[in-house]
């Protein structure tokens, strides 16, 4: 295994691609007693159009199919849950779907071999039938509708629907009710066949393990199993446009305070070669304008026009950063011009800089005591990198104000759109 | 990990000294029996002294110095513990060997800072708080007891507990009242400021790679200005009431896509094995888990719903299950749950069931011991609850027979049924 030490942070990397192709990161830490695995694969919502060697056309699939894959990638074949299995060993099990990747867990820190192993299996081993896709589509409903009663899930669906046109990010990531109803087993061995091939997964494995003895487990478990190559995986891209799809939405709920969302849409692909460098600059520059210790977050609370600090969150595709805002406001016609009005100049002085690379460097070693955000900065790196960042320090380093001015200059906050959620 | 207590001071200093964690966290805590009048004074406490003070005047200034202080973290929280009302005050930041000197010592005076530097004013020879900081607190404290209301499940778990005990500290709502927001002003709030230094009692927890001698000494600096009296605790837990003769069914509407059922079971008294290590485990295979009774009948084999699950709360001597339905299906999602209570009654439960939990419940205890946050919360427990320790815990949970189960099972009682009705149009 290729070793490499986490720079600064006492830690080190094991990583090896195995005969099937899937990666497989290990960061072993022994003072802790837990462990915590990830095996995640480059599939999420937004796939939902794409074709390989084998097929001639490209295969369509409804909207939702990601995250319904995930829910069914649970049932097996002898019946067996398993839920029931993690419990049997008092560990945790559980897995989610992001726009972009689906992944299954576990942690805990007993029986980690047959944990391993069992994670492997039954992420391996699908059983669709017509009958469990049936009787998923109900608890996927109820699903659906728990985020839709959540005002700011609400809102922030909304505001990424309003602001692309073709992009599949518009839409949420557990589909419509309606979508999740057309999907059959058909569609989710598609995608299963085509997706959840060794060579587009990854395990991350965080914890109190033995390098050698855990290499070995994967290896034999992999070694039996045989899977075609994927060749050729086209994904459908998307000619999306600058502007966005619509500027403004005013939505009625049971609430009690309104609540306003603006979507900033970006064009970042003249930015920097990998848009996820562009993003550590927008976040940084977000932060210093809206964050907590920005000058207008001061103002807004002073005339008590917000319950609590905006948010802010970064949403992207190959081309687009979607920068979301979202406050609690009685007067979100107010904060909306106060924040357009902040957004006007985005000067920021070097020093704002450097106080802002000296928390991302804290944020690196506070990581390192939670093996959760360990393995999740693996995952991340790897979905937005294709490899695993060992000396954070020095990338946060090379941040700097020309490179900031150069974002700044270019940057058009034109294309916008608003969703206030209103008191019904 | 060495555990020590110091008790030669007004307050109680514990110092856990563990290598584990490259931070290191500090907690005060001020604690009274709740009155329901005085909860909405302990958040604005908190709120005022969060936003700013004498050192920082503003809360910008003050997340600044957090920044400087290498991206330390603090918050102040208020939560009812039984018959105890707790407030308290963390920080948590770098241990200095990855920062730089004398970080420690900066980071613990920033702290208290926060408690005892407040933003005052004086007129006519009174003291208060001064109007701004206030002010923000005032705000935004009333903006979250009304928006606390927003969140269906919040709001409906609330409304069964203000049913099923509406008059015991069981269902106060820990955020405050708007009636007794409106009564509180800029002095009150002061002179109960000082009732807290004066008279609550007072656990000062630190844990992380830290000299106790060291820690004594910078504590000791700090706290000087404490003159509270030293009082003994009285035990956390209530006194369990009497159930309902049948159960109540209370209905309540929300536009919402999807309706909150709560369930309210009252437990009658438990022996102290009983509440601090049978409920886990009868919770655990009721509704505890992925794998438990309700979650694979009501959703795994009749698809009702998307979560459902079953809390205890030995302290209150409680115990309820939420889930999120379809409100056609109100009938049907009781009686499954109705069903899975008698099986639990007659012991219709595996041994394996049994077991997974057991094994569920020791994981997670030595689990506590990688994170600073639940390690504290462990002590906090062995201070306030009288809680075992890990190893003890270990050893008791694995003396929790099927018969045990069984007997607590018969001594849990339906009390309060809880819809929080959505009117959305529901296609079924």
């Amino acid at each position: 295994m290729k070793k490499t030490k986490i720079e600064k942070l006492d830690l080190y990397l094991y990583e090896e691609v195995l005969d099937n192709g899937l990666r497989v990161f290990i960061v072993p830490k022994d003072n802790v007693n837990g462990i915590y695995v990830t095996l995640s694969t480059k599939f999420g919502s937004v796939y939902t159009e794409f074709k390989t060697s084998s097929s001639k056309k490209m295969n369509k699939v409804p909207l939702g199919v990601a995250h319904f894959l995930e829910h069914k990638v649970f049932e097996q074949k002898d019946g067996k849950d398993p839920f029931t299995f993690y419990s049997e060993r008092g560990c945790d099990a559980n897995a989610n779907t992001s726009n972009y990747k689906t992944t299954y867990l576990f942690s805990g820190s007993n029986g980690f071999d047959e944990c391993l192993n069992y994670l492997l299996d039954y992420v391996q081993s699908p059983y669709f039938t017509d009958e469990n896709v049936e009787k998923e589509k109900g608890i996927i409903e109820q699903e659906i509708k728990m985020y839709e009663d959540d005002p700011f899930f609400k809102m922030y669906d909304g505001i990424i629907y309003n602001s692309f046109l073709k992009h599949p990010i518009k839409y949420p990531i557990a589909g419509s009710i309606e979508d999740v109803k057309s999907i059959t087993k058909e569609d989710l061995y598609t995608c299963y066949n085509t997706f959840y091939n060794p060579s587009l997964m990854f395990l991350v494995i965080v914890g109190n393990v033995d390098v050698e003895e855990t290499i070995n487990i994967i290896k034999l478990n992999q070694e039996n199993k045989k899977y075609d190559k994927v060749d050729n995986l086209k994904i459908k891209t998307y000619n999306e446009p600058d502007e966005v799809c619509k500027e403004k939405e005013i939505k009625k709920m049971d609430i009690k305070i309104p609540k306003l969302g603006i979507g900033y849409k970006i064009n970042c692909s003249k930015f920097k070669d990998n848009i996820y460098d562009t993003r550590i600059y927008l976040n940084i520059l977000f932060d210093l304008k809206l964050g907590t210790t920005s000058v207008l977050n001061e103002k807004l609370k002073q005339l008590n026009l917000v319950t609590s600090e905006i948010d802010y969150t970064l949403v992207n595709t190959d081309k687009h950063i979607l920068v979301i805002i979202m406050a609690e406001t009685k007067d979100p016609d107010k904060v909306k011009k106060l924040i357009e009005e902040e957004l006007k100049d985005l000067t920021v002085t070097e020093d704002e800089i450097e106080r802002k690379k000296k928390t991302r460097k804290s944020g690196c070693i506070y990581r390192t005591d939670s093996i959760y955000a360990i393995n999740n900065k693996i995952v991340s790196n790897i979905m937005n990198y294709d490899k695993v960042i060992t000396d954070d320090y020095k990338k946060i380093d090379e941040i700097n104000i020309n490179e900031m001015n150069k974002i700044i200059k270019n940057i058009n906050l034109n294309n916008k759109t608003v969703y206030i959620i209103d008191k019904s | 990990m060495k555990y020590k207590k110091i008790s030669n001071y007004s307050y109680n200093l514990h110092v856990i000294k563990t290598k584990k964690f490259k931070t290191v966290t500090v907690q005060v805590n001020f604690k009274r029996k709740v009155k329901k009048s005085e909860i909405t004074y302990r958040n604005m406490i908190i709120n005022t002294l969060c936003e700013s003070n004498s050192i920082y005047p503003t809360k910008r200034l003050m997340t600044i110095e957090t920044e400087n202080l290498y991206d330390l973290s603090y918050r102040g929280m208020n939560y009812i513990s039984g018959k105890y009302n707790v407030m308290n005050f963390e920080i948590t930041f770098l241990n200095e060997i990855y920062t730089e000197e004398g970080m420690l010592d900066r980071s613990i005076k920033f702290l208290c800072d926060i408690i005892f530097k407040p933003n005052i004013e004086k007129l006519r020879g009174k003291i208060s708080f001064c109007e701004d900081s206030f002010n923000k607190a005032y705000n935004s404290l009333k903006d979250s007891i009304i928006s606390q209301e927003e969140n269906p499940d919040d709001y409906a778990r609330i409304r069964m507990l203000e049913n099923m005990e509406p008059k015991s500290c069981v269902s106060y709502r820990s955020v405050g009242y708007l009636s007794d927001l409106e009564e509180i002003n800029k002095t009150k709030l002061y002179n109960y400021y000082q009732t807290i230094l004066n008279s609550d009692i007072m656990d000062i927890f630190v844990i992380g790679d830290v000299s106790e001698s060291h820690i004594k000494r910078v504590i000791e600096d700090n706290f000087d200005i404490v003159k509270t009296l030293k009082k003994p605790s009285e035990s956390h837990f209530m006194l369990p009431s009497k159930p309902k003769m049948l159960p109540k069914l209370i209905k309540e509407n929300k536009k919402i896509n999807q309706s909150k059922l709560v369930l309210g079971y009252k437990i009658d008294k438990m022996t102290d094995f009983e509440l601090r290590y049978v409920l886990n485990v009868y919770s655990y295979i009721f509704g505890g888990s992925s794998d438990s009774k309700l979650f694979k009948t009501v959703r795994e084999e009749n698809s009702l719903c998307y979560y459902i699950s079953s809390i205890s709360q030995p302290l209150n001597s409680i115990l309820f299950v939420r889930a999120g339905i379809n409100k056609n299906d109100l009938k049907k999602t009781l009686s499954l749950i109705k069903k899975e209570f008698n099986n639990m009654k007659k012991g219709n439960f595996k041994n394996d069931d049994i077991i997974k939990a057991k094994i569920t419940y020791v994981n997670s205890i030595k689990e506590l011991e990688d994170n600073p946050q639940s390690l504290l919360s462990l002590y906090a427990g062995i201070e306030y609850l009288n809680s075992d320790d890990i190893d003890d815990r270990i050893k008791k949970i694995n003396k929790v027979t099927r018969d045990d189960v069984v007997k607590l099972a018969s001594k849990i009682h339906l009390d309060t049924i809880y819809l929080l009705e959505g009117d959305t149009v529901e296609k079924n």
